[in-house]
């Protein structure tokens, strides 16, 4: 397993996505279909009908915020692999709802890298999604501990 | 109080836990939801040597728990509750990944419910292990009950 190396201060690039009712499909079907072991087709809430949405109190329909949190997981894997998968931590916090239209920036940037006893360097790291103008709709923080190479 | 809809739920509520094995389709299935096309979570052909199961599945495992406790309020099955509830907070620390074939057991319990500018939040705390005793994932979640503030 290599060893990927940061200084802090380093920014993190994730994917950048529009919120379509697609994607939003996509991931709400797919989490009742790995919960039954079978493909499963999501209903009527918050996230795939607007008038629903509406009825509870939103604009419209939002993304479930697991889309984001999935979005930014996918960035770490990417960046750290095994290291990431093996001793990381991810936490999200949805701010703000991130509606049907939005065109999401998943970022990160390194806020520090500690070298531990045992020789590995754990890295502290922000996370957040923003939408095309910059307005943070989930905020975060990330922690790997890096094996040494 | 268990048994009932998932907004029922009380500070000290202790899940029955539950445990299934992690099967190909599970992870790829999850990660192909979230257009993650990392090999690891999709085959044996990464640098783990096997399909890893999503660290992110712990939402699913969520789902699952709250499914075997709520019986009022069973999503995955389709059914309501009073209110829409909306995902506020994830948090999960990773302690070794969990891979395809291998049997896991989760457990938690409500650490806390409160109310915070008129509105409800539930704060649940999950742990998934192998069958063997090995900690996969440690996980808190801070749910709010429902969204719409009555005027």
């Amino acid at each position: 397993m290599s060893a990927p190396t940061f200084e802090v201060g380093a920014e993190l690039v994730g994917p950048v996505r529009a919120i379509t009712p697609t994607r939003i499909e996509w991931y709400d079907s797919a989490m009742l279909s790995a919960a039954t072991d079978e493909l499963r087709q999501v209903g009527v809430n918050i996230h795939t009908d607007p008038e629903f949405a509406k009825a509870e109190g939103f604009v419209t329909a939002n993304a479930d915020g697991m889309i984001m949190t999935n979005w930014c997981s996918e960035m770490l894997t990417r960046v750290f692999g095994l290291h990431y998968l093996s001793r990381g931590e991810l936490r999200t916090k949805y701010i703000k709802p991130t509606n049907l239209g939005v065109e999401l920036h998943v970022r990160g940037r390194v806020k520090e890298a500690a070298k531990q006893q045992n020789g590995n360097t754990l890295y502290s790291i922000d996370v957040w999604c923003e939408d095309e103008h910059g307005t943070k709709l989930v905020d975060g923080d990330a922690k790997v501990e890096v094996a040494r190479g | 109080m268990l048994r009932g809809y998932i907004s029922d739920l009380e500070k000290g509520d202790v899940f029955k836990p539950v445990e299934y094995v992690i099967t190909p389709f599970m992870c790829s299935e999850y990660a192909h939801g979230s257009e993650e096309t990392s090999e690891f979570f999709h085959s044996e052909r990464n640098a783990a040597g096997r399909q890893v199961r999503p660290p992110t599945m712990i939402h699913v495992d969520k789902m699952r728990i709250l499914e075997a406790n709520c019986d009022k309020e069973q999503r995955v099955s389709g059914m309501k509750g009073p209110d829409a509830r909306v995902h506020y907070e994830y948090h999960a620390k990773h302690h070794s990944p969990a891979y395809v074939g291998e049997r896991v057991i989760v457990t938690g319990h409500i650490v806390d419910k409160y109310v915070k500018r008129g509105r409800p939040y539930l704060w649940y705390y999950l742990e998934v292990r192998t069958a063997d005793g090995r900690l996969v994932t440690t996980y808190n979640d801070l749910t709010l009950l429902k969204y719409k503030v009555e005027s």
